[in-house]
């Protein structure tokens, strides 16, 4: 069942309207949104603004973070962000950006992506170097997991859904979604068990 | 399809047992013509121990001999921890004698390094995920294949256009083609970089991930090299495939590469000194084909 047949435009592209106008190879053309997409994107896009509001207004009142010999500054501006931040959401829960009906809709295109004619792809794409699959539990304004190494996020799935502000990505982390501060190195939300099991 | 003109077959190690011959040891073959683009390739190498000491041993003994000017980084730079004393005892010591001679490496980040890599200034990413260079005729692209996302292709597309240049590099950390046996190739990378790699006049690409050293058959007209053994090594990992064209997985091993008017000229080099693989590609338009010089030749094996 998919719901994407009505288009109604590029909306996962308008955070980067530079991306619109460029001409580009099929491979990396937005896909059409539905109507119903298109409103709860909007919700998230909303949402995704406020948060880097709230980032922009955190990080001025720390030195600026320039390329430095300095690796100890690095993780100190790092740490000063993350800390500031997660102060500042003090009361941030799970569900606070991706909320139910951004994580319905969200979880409908990944499943559409893994278990899909290209979910072969998508499987090989996020397989772990991790041999131990150990399971990670994820929580909202905790440090992402910076011990096991880093999924790439299919490429596919991300042409699929709204485009992310610079420092803030999409990462798969087990069968989980989160949305992770790349600058803070923070946990912003997440969709636990968002990658569906091998079998529909 | 580009015809391939060898004038030696290459081969892994593996395939080399089999034939009970060993490496044999090569003299620097590139031809270091004034004013060329000369640098060194390596991935996968920041774990602080023996083996990346010694290949970087290797690689500064080899600069007195062929003075490289830059080295790449295919990522995975700092594996574990990411404090300032891993820095140091990964990346700073290792390299000292190519740092202290002001040799700059460009990196990328690998699924093992934290984004924030991108600050330090010894890696001149200047705060960036992905972003662009270059070097006399030559214009190199890094790349972020964590994230792969619509706004770094459609980047990496405008770029492309404005290259300018008469040589046009990509790399990154993951493998589009690969012969490994732990990761092999990354086949959804491959469908969004491949077109615009083909539709823009990408010559050579450079990955790791694989700890091992492969060169794959030209694809599309495109050389693709794994470098991913230059401090990680995955021993016998290599499993020749149709795709190999030469390989080596015996030991760590870096590459230089010199690029002067058409041709760029490679050479592999183990952590002993001894030269694996080498050869030179002609520009695409030039010229066409690959010619390698195999530290084994004359001797051929079929590539399975």
């Amino acid at each position: 069942m998919s719901s994407r047949v009505g288009v109604v435009g590029l909306l996962p592209w308008l955070l980067l309207p530079e991306v619109v106008s460029s001409g580009l190879t099929h491979h990396a053309q937005a896909p059409p949104v539905s109507v119903e997409e298109a409103r709860v994107f909007k919700i998230f896009t909303a949402r995704i603004r406020q948060y880097v509001k709230l980032q922009k207004d955190v990080e001025a009142s720390l030195p600026v973070l320039k390329p430095t010999n300095e690796v100890a500054r690095i993780a100190a501006h790092q740490q000063a962000l993350a800390r500031k931040i997660a102060q500042a959401r003090g009361g941030a829960h799970q569900g606070d950006i991706f909320t139910i009906e951004v994580s319905k809709t969200f979880r409908r295109i990944i499943r559409e992506e893994f278990l899909g004619p290209e979910a072969r792809l998508a499987r090989r794409t996020i397989r772990r170097d991790d041999p131990s699959e150990r399971v990670v539990r994820l929580h909202v304004n905790d440090i992402h997991p910076e011990d096991i190494p880093l999924t790439t996020t299919p490429p596919t799935l991300l042409s699929k859904l709204p485009q992310l502000p610079k420092d803030l990505a999409y990462r798969i982390v087990g069968r989980d979604l989160t949305l992770k501060d790349t600058k803070a190195g923070l946990i912003v939300d997440l969709i636990p068990n968002a990658i569906p099991l091998n079998t529909p | 399809m580009m015809p391939v003109t060898r004038r030696a077959a290459g081969f892994s190690s593996v395939a080399l047992a089999a034939l009970g011959l060993s490496l044999i040891a090569q003299e620097l073959t590139l031809p270091l013509k004034p004013n060329s683009v000369r640098f060194a390739v390596i991935g996968d190498m920041g774990t602080g121990e023996k083996p990346q000491y010694e290949l970087a041993e290797e690689m500064a003994r080899y600069r007195q001999k062929a003075p490289f000017d830059f080295v790449i980084t295919v990522g995975d730079n700092i594996y574990g921890g990411d404090s300032p004393g891993d820095y140091k005892t990964k990346f700073e010591r290792p390299y000292k004698a190519l740092l202290d001679a002001g040799i700059p490496f460009y990196a990328t980040l690998g699924n093992h390094d934290k984004p924030n890599q991108r600050f330090y200034k010894p890696f001149n990413m200047n705060g960036l995920q992905y972003y662009t260079y270059k070097k006399g005729d030559v214009r190199f692209f890094a790349l972020d294949t964590n994230y792969m996302n619509p706004a770094q292709l459609a980047w990496l597309e405008k770029e492309l256009q404005n290259s300018g240049s008469s040589w046009t590099i990509c790399y990154f950390h993951h493998a589009l083609y690969s012969s490994g046996a732990f990761h092999g190739s990354s086949t959804e990378l491959r469908l969004v970089l491949e077109p615009l790699f083909v539709r823009y006049g990408v010559q050579v690409v450079f990955a790791g991930h694989d700890h091992v050293y492969e060169r794959v058959k030209p694809q599309k007209g495109i050389t693709y090299f794994t470098e991913g053994a230059s401090g990680a090594l995955r021993s016998g990992n290599l499993r020749k495939t149709l795709l190999t064209a030469a390989g080596y997985d015996r030991d760590c091993s870096f590459m230089l590469i010199e690029i002067a008017g058409d041709e760029l000229y490679f050479q592999t080099i183990s952590r002993t000194g001894q030269t694996v693989d080498s050869g030179v590609i002609p520009r695409v338009g030039a010229t066409s084909g690959v010619a390698s010089r195999s530290a084994i030749s004359p001797l051929a094996v079929d590539v399975r």
